[in-house]
């Protein structure tokens, strides 16, 4: 064996990321690890990297403990992790981002570049790549870029190369040629953990799975024998819980059309229609392309071709006020940064997007905000002691209560809400869900995109799935299970050429 | 490669240091004598040499503007310190005592902005207002004078060929040259000023790499002060005021991102060589009075026409 969690966690706050796992990974073996977003994958990583501190628990490799949250000490270990985000010095070249941090030195300081370049080359070599010296990597293929990150990788003697997403950006060749590496490297005794939504690629690569869920550890079984459709019941869990969810009113007219939308490269040919009345749940993984429609939608974004419709006009794209003129709202994913105004008081941030109709002849009406206001705090039942404490001493769930009637104080005919239960508790949670059927009971068309499986499912009347840009399937409310919304979530193949050893 | 250097930034401020000097020296021939060009690289050596400093510090996606003010106390401390009406130390050690003061003040906005997390246009905006108070105080509306001629020979005199000023600017830019391009420490000054996030998961010191570029910053004003404060006569109040303007535009013209990652010290080398020539060329050109002001409308045209340059090759990237 040669590492092993013991008992490992980790909590923000009271969100509990990580809990109590205990998984080994062993010499020569490729380890995969999977789950849905937000299962803990990144976190256990990080906690691998030496990136953040652990809550609870131990890691050891090869019999020793490792120092936990130093990076230089993972290093040290042999631990070394490719991330997903990207890690590179887009001004360096390609020879500096290998070796930085870890340069091989004459007389104690001086660059030994004849060294670097020798064995760049080489690294670079192993994986079919040239090396290009002089130019700035923000210049290079994201493919090369990716190249790099591995060498650089491989430029330290590892005993555990973790990588995330490695394949994400990668073509089918280049998949290949980090297939047969990573060959390469577990025959000469390295163990890879493998973390990839692409489950084809896992299966052929694998020796062993580890399935986390909710950042609890599901299970460490060997890879042989296992189908997709395995993994994926595995990931999800048995406990499909229903919401209670009353029967969809009968939907109004379409107040939503959106048609052919393209923004590349983030999503392409986006159509579907939204009633009044009715509830959309938009699934699928993060950076599939959910938040970026959104945002084109609501004229955040100018979208390259295709158009938005509400009540049957168009919108003039790329138009925000032209938007909210329409009665589009948009409670964005991140809360603290783009939906409220933290420091101003939760009076101040209800009337925000109505500060102008209320004002007269531009100066405030402080009575007209102050009844508006109230009348928020009172539908939302936002718990604050009065409009005039600070939005930023809330607590999370009515934070979020607070960025929804923010839009609703504007009377909006659609309202699209981006993760609205993230970081929120339990309780807050279904409050949250109650308001939400309600204003669609009330007539309100409504857009909920979500990662939570569950959420999807029990808040939605129809569920749209994307998939790297593309939607992949419509589900309705009764054929709707998380198996089949993550069936068509997880990426298709585009490398099972390479992947066959 | 040819091609690659003829599209950067130094190129480019290196054709119009040729343009202006072509234009200015056909309008008045006297431009191109030797001791014009001698006058002007003693008149740029302070700016070159601190331009080494700050080109580290705004590498790394800070900035210092505190070296102006920080010159005028370093000039009257070290006025104070040898002339005979006053201390009347020896050279050596008011040398000592200078350069120390220089890179302790240096060190504290660099702990500033590193320890105490305080933005660094704040932190060294502070630091320039007190730094101003300072050398007011110090100066107490007088003038000081009375440089040992050890010190006045120094800064006026010769190696060969050279102004010992220009010498020492040259000593600076080789080395800090060398510390850029060829050590470890100057890639990871890059490193960490081009993306910080990945700089932390590469276990890079960031924050004791932004001590010592604050710290050298701090250091160079000293050695500035003392090869152009001598030069002088007397010292008056008001020595090396708005020089960190001059400063930081010199360096954003030659190619440096003020957000970080980018830049080097032969752009900013010639971002000052480029100031400095206009400042001299419009002396030459005979505006009397207005040449001050149209120094200072052709400084500010400039940094903005850097600032819009560097902006629209980035976008040009990002949609590639």
């Amino acid at each position: 064996m040669l590492l092993e969690t013991r008992d490992l966690g980790k909590s923000y706050g009271t969100v509990r990321a990580l809990i109590g796992v205990s998984v080994s990974i062993l010499a020569g073996e490729v380890h995969a690890l999977i789950g849905e977003n937000g299962a803990g994958k990144s976190t256990f990583i990080n906690l691998l990297a030496g990136v953040v501190h652990p809550s609870s628990g131990s890691i050891s490799i090869g019999g020793e403990v490792l120092e936990p949250g130093s990076v230089r000490a993972s290093e040290a270990a042999g631990i070394a992790v490719i991330h997903q985000e990207s890690t590179a010095f887009q001004h360096l070249d390609a020879l500096d981002n290998l070796f930085v941090g870890r340069e091989p030195r004459r007389w104690g300081c001086v660059l030994d570049r004849p060294r670097m370049r020798a064995e760049g080359r080489r690294l670079l070599a192993g994986l079919g790549e040239t090396l290009q010296e002089g130019r700035p990597l923000a210049e290079l293929s994201v493919a090369q870029r990716q190249m790099v990150a591995i060498a650089r990788a491989l430029s330290v003697r590892c005993r555990l190369l973790v990588l995330d997403e490695p394949t994400a950006s990668l073509s089918a060749r280049e998949c290949g040629a980090l297939f047969a590496a990573i060959r390469r490297l577990t025959a000469a005794g390295v163990a890879v953990l493998y973390v990839s939504h692409r489950l084809e690629e896992i299966l052929a690569l694998a020796d062993r799975v580890t399935v986390l869920r909710d950042g609890s550890h599901v299970e460490t079984r060997a890879a042989a024998g296992l189908s997709k459709d395995d993994l994926i019941r595995s990931m999800v869990g048995r406990e499909v819980q229903e919401h209670g969810h009353g029967a969809p009113s009968a939907p109004g007219a379409v107040r939503l059309a959106v048609r052919s939308l393209s923004r590349s490269p983030c999503f392409h040919e986006i159509s579907f229609e939204l009633r009044a009345g009715e509830i959309i749940g938009l699934a699928g993984l993060v950076g599939a392309g959910r938040s970026e429609v959104a945002a084109a939608v609501f004229g955040a974004d100018r979208p390259d071709a295709g158009s938005v419709l509400v009540d049957g006009r168009a919108l003039p794209p790329g138009d925000v006020r032209a938007a909210i003129a329409a009665g589009v709202a948009l409670v964005p994913e991140d809360r603290q940064h783009l939906g409220l105004v933290l420091p101003m008081t939760v009076g101040e941030n209800l009337v925000l997007a109505v500060l102008a109709s209320l004002a007269r002849g531009g100066v405030r009406r402080m009575s007209a905000e102050a009844a508006v206001a109230a009348e928020q705090m009172k539908a939302m039942a936002i718990k604050a002691d009065s409009p005039a404490v600070p939005v930023r001493t809330l607590s999370g769930g009515n934070q979020q209560k607070v960025a929804i009637g923010k839009w609703l104080a504007a009377h909006p005919r659609v309202l699209i809400l981006d993760e609205p239960t993230r970081g929120i508790d339990v309780g807050a949670r279904a409050e949250i869900y109650r308001l939400i059927r309600s204003l669609a009971a009330g007539g309100l068309a409504t857009l909920v995109i979500s990662s939570d499986l569950q959420e999807v499912l029990g808040l939605s009347h129809r569920i749209l799935v994307m998939r790297e840009g593309r939607i992949s399937g419509e589900l309705s409310r009764q054929d709707a299970t998380q198996e089949r919304i993550l069936a068509l979530a997880m990426p298709q193949e585009a490398a099972v050429a390479g992947v066959s050893p | 490669m040819t091609g690659a250097w003829l599209r950067s930034r130094e190129a480019g401020v290196a054709g119009l240091i040729l343009l202006t000097v072509a234009a200015v020296g056909t309008i008045n021939p006297r431009f191109l004598s030797v001791e014009n060009a001698r006058d002007i690289l003693i008149a740029a050596s302070p700016g070159l040499i601190v331009a080494c400093g700050a080109t580290l510090v705004i590498v790394l996606g800070e900035i210092d503007i505190s070296m102006g003010a920080l010159m005028g106390v370093c000039a009257a401390v070290l006025g104070k310190l040898v002339s005979a009406e006053h201390a009347g130390l020896p050279v050596w050690l008011a040398t000592l005592i200078v350069l120390s003061l220089a890179a302790g003040i240096g060190l504290i906005n660099g702990l500033l902005v590193t320890v105490a997390r305080v933005p660094s246009i704040i932190a060294t905006l502070g630091m320039l207002t007190i730094l101003t108070g300072v050398g007011d105080l110090l100066m107490a509306g007088e003038t000081i004078g009375g440089f040992p001629d050890s010190l006045r020979a120094f800064a006026i005199g010769h190696v060969g060929m050279l102004p010992m000023p220009v010498l020492v600017a040259l000593a600076c830019l080789a080395a800090f040259t060398v510390l850029t391009r060829e050590t470890a420490l100057g890639r990871r000054i890059y490193a960490v000023g081009s993306n910080a996030h990945a700089a932390r998961l590469a276990g890079l010191p960031a924050l004791r790499l932004k001590v010592l570029a604050f710290t050298l910053t701090g250091l160079l004003t000293g050695v500035a002060t003392l090869i152009s404060a001598p030069q002088l006569e007397v010292i008056e109040a008001g020595f090396g005021r708005q020089f960190e303007l001059f400063v930081v535009t010199a360096v954003v013209v030659g190619g440096a991102s003020m957000s970080g990652g980018a830049g080097s010290i032969a752009g900013s080398a010639l971002g000052v060589l480029l100031l400095s020539l206009v400042r001299t060329a419009l002396i030459f050109l005979q505006l009397g009075i207005g040449a001050t002001y149209w120094e200072r409308a052709i400084q500010g045209g400039f940094i903005l026409a850097a600032v819009l340059a560097d902006h629209v090759s980035r976008r040009r990237r990002v949609q590639r």
